[in-house]
């Protein structure tokens, strides 16, 4: 029971940070809000018992992409701009 | 508008996430389309499974697969990571920057 | 350069990282993860003490020459330990179960699981690691070296 509700409860917030991620002008916190999605995302691998892809997810995703994100915003543009 | 769409979308992608999780393994088992939990072919799994231990002595079934019986995979992978590592490098050294580096 | 305590505890965390990347690779043929995964997490660490002191204190630690070196090595020796099974094909186990380095047999089912195994797969896997953690961490020191911080 309370694996289901984790489980549901983990899918509901995938899909509020991918929203977030798309939705935020600020692409700083964008890129945090996916991180937060690629943690999400290797726990519900985790879950469906695929632990060297949450590895790879938990390392790639949530480590590398974020730090690779963060210093591209630093070096460019901030703030998203409407053409 | 826009809120009503976006929480119709939310709703809709929500419960269609909950009906796979809650029901995993009977989820598009008769017929055709997506076979979550019950595989159709089963030949090269039980293959692998049943073998892999000892043919290549090793405990960890996935890891086998991935570099020995797959090992051109990994192969390409690897070849894939070195091409990016390399098209990084080679267009990030025409910005200014680092330039007394080496 | 970050502040005090984000160097602080970069300083700490740095070792426990990388012991636990090393961990995930040499132990990739007993437990979840492997050469990929084990590097991405080296390469992690390497990104957070490169965040927390910045690029120009950091440089004269960790080189890009020798994380491209280690990339090129690490391929080598994947294609090297491939070649040579070649007797019998491609990418051939020669080592496992022959008695030599990594060449114990397991018995078949559940056992605790022994590090002497396996033949060519800790060699690979390390192969593997020592190419993933060389190219993730240099494509974070090209993108920290080239180009100009923006001010706003």
């Amino acid at each position: 029971m309370i694996e289901d509700i984790i489980h549901v409860l983990i899918l509901a917030g995938l899909i509020v940070t991918a929203y977030l991620a798309v939705k935020l002008r600020d692409l700083l916190a964008a890129a945090v809000v996916l991180g937060v999605f690629s943690f999400l995302l290797s726990l519900e691998f985790y879950i469906l018992q695929a632990p060297d892809v949450a590895i790879a997810e938990a390392g790639i995703g949530a480590g590398l992409t974020t730090a690779i994100f963060v210093i591209a915003v630093k070096k460019t543009a901030r703030w998203e701009v409407e053409e | 508008m826009r809120n009503i769409a976006m929480i119709a979308v939310f709703a809709i992608l929500l419960s269609f996430f909950m009906y796979i999780a809650l029901n995993p393994a009977d989820f598009g088992y008769s017929g055709e389309g997506l076979n979550f939990g019950h595989p159709r072919f089963t030949d090269m799994d039980d293959y692998f499974i049943h073998n892999a231990q000892n043919q290549t002595a090793s405990n960890n079934v996935v890891t086998s697969i991935v570099f020995d019986y797959r090992g051109f995979d990994t192969l390409g992978e690897a070849t894939v990571l070195f091409t990016a590592v390399l098209g990084v490098g080679l267009g990030l050294r025409m910005l200014r920057g680092d330039e007394d580096d080496e | 350069m970050m502040s005090k305590i984000v160097r602080t505890q970069a300083n700490f965390l740095y070792p426990l990282i990388l012991i636990f990347g090393f961990y995930i690779v040499m132990h990739g043929h007993l437990t979840p993860g492997g050469g990929f995964q084990g590097g991405a997490v080296i390469a992690t660490g390497i990104a957070l003490v490169v965040v927390a002191y910045g690029y120009e204190k950091i440089k004269r630690w960790i080189k890009k020459t020798h994380l491209t070196a280690a990339e090129g090595i690490g391929l080598l020796c994947f294609i090297i330990t491939a070649f040579i099974g070649i007797g019998t094909s491609f990418f051939y186990n020669f080592l496992a179960n022959s008695g030599l380095i990594f060449g114990e047999s397991i018995p078949y089912g559940i056992n605790p699981g022994y590090l002497n195994t396996a033949g060519t797969l800790p060699i690979m896997n390390l192969a593997v690691g020592i190419e993933v953690l060389g190219g993730l961490g240099a494509i974070i020191l090209y993108m920290m070296a080239y180009g100009r911080e923006v001010s706003e």
